[in-house]
């Protein structure tokens, strides 16, 4: 009886935990800092480590859409390009690719196969992450860091697919940030991929 | 909030609630035979480890490696080390996290029958800690521990926690000094 309730409470987590399928989305503040002190920021030095993935190491595709992402939604927060050359904030961002693996989830939760008929399957998947780090110009630390993760199996070659997915990364992931004093406007950012 | 953000953060807590309820912690630790503890006092962190993680979230995450030092500065201080950050210490402190992602099988173990004989995959956390002397250079004390981290990382208070439980599990294991 103890075993049956341990198999299960395992099954649970391994299909809670396993991200391939939708977006896993979140971040890490600094709680003692009062983002409504920033106003201006600026790109800092580009990452020099490698996304572990040659298709996506300077993919200058991936990095302008990302960017233009950026930038987009850190206006819908309040924040603006420096003009000065001494903004309140830089922002990093590191890409990853990894190769994970998953045993037959998709077979089961899609119904293609019940009870005994579901062999054992493990699935490797590229996992992508995108992180994207928020540093305090002036005491040089990190204040935010945010992540998205996903499956980049169909996205490298498709690029308007790879957009779609950098979009939603970014608005999700962005939509977490404290808000600047600035936003003037009452309405919060129209949720995106919430399902 | 939304129904199904609704659902979301309910289906977290009881992630939550089943990592805590089944993920066991494994520790344990080296000590180098014939080492008097009683003979350290001071100490200082060693130059910060470069090696990545294996986890993206948490390379050059200073939310997690704040969380780790100050944990184990905290320990040291009650255990009556002391923090010396100007001349040499007799003890320079290391530590390493990793994450790897690892199966389990044991389900499979058809023997004693199961209901879902599938084997699972979790990730898996590791944090190490390393104390040298610093006359001999030698490692003379390496504690550790590893669970499953489920998703640990994506919640700041439940990463904080399980570094919380995961130094003071560690640091459990150090020899008292006489």
């Amino acid at each position: 009886m103890r075993r049956t309730l341990m198999t299960s409470t395992l099954a649970l987590l391994a299909i809670t935990t396993a991200g391939c399928a939708t977006m896993n989305v979140s971040s890490h503040v600094d709680r003692a800092v009062d983002f409504a002190q920033y106003r201006t920021y600026e790109w800092g030095p580009a990452d020099a480590l490698p996304t572990g993935d040659p298709r996506l190491d300077k993919d200058p595709f991936f990095q302008d859409h990302l960017e233009g992402a950026v930038e987009q939604q850190l206006a819908a927060k309040g924040l603006a390009r420096s003009a000065s050359g001494t903004p309140d904030l830089l922002i990093h961002y590191h890409a990853n690719i990894s190769e994970r693996i998953d045993v037959n989830r998709l077979d089961r939760e899609r119904g293609y196969c019940y009870g005994d008929g579901c062999q054992v399957r493990v699935v490797n998947f590229e996992a992508g992450t995108l992180v994207v780090d928020i540093i305090d110009a002036r005491t040089n630390r990190l204040v935010w860091r945010g992540w998205a993760q996903h499956s980049v199996a169909d996205m490298l070659k498709d690029r308007d697919r790879m957009a779609e997915r950098i979009d939603e990364a970014v608005a999700r992931m962005l939509e977490r940030l404290p808000r600047s004093a600035l936003v003037t406007s009452g309405g919060s950012p129209a949720p995106t991929g919430g399902k | 909030m939304t129904p199904s953000r609704l659902a979301g953060s309910l289906l977290a807590v009881l992630a939550a609630l089943t990592v805590a309820g089944c993920a066991s912690m494994n520790t344990g630790s080296f000590v180098m035979r014939g080492v008097d503890f009683s003979a350290y006092r001071t100490y200082n962190w060693g130059p910060a480890e470069t090696m990545a993680t294996g986890d993206p979230r948490l390379d050059n995450n200073r939310f997690f490696h704040e969380r780790v030092q100050e944990d184990v500065e905290k320990h040291l201080a009650i255990r009556g080390f002391e923090k010396r950050t100007a001349g040499t210490p007799d003890l320079v402190l290391h530590y390493h996290a990793s994450i790897d992602q690892e199966i389990d099988t044991s389900g499979m173990d058809q023997q004693y029958g199961c209901d879902d004989c599938r084997p699972f995959v979790y990730d898996a956390g590791t944090l190490t800690l390393d104390l040298v002397d610093t006359r001999t250079n030698k490692l003379i004390w390496r504690g550790w521990a590893e669970r499953s981290i489920g998703g640990a990382i994506d919640k700041q208070e439940w990463m904080e926690r399980q570094v919380d439980e995961a130094v003071t599990r560690i640091l459990e294991k150090l020899p008292r000094r006489l």
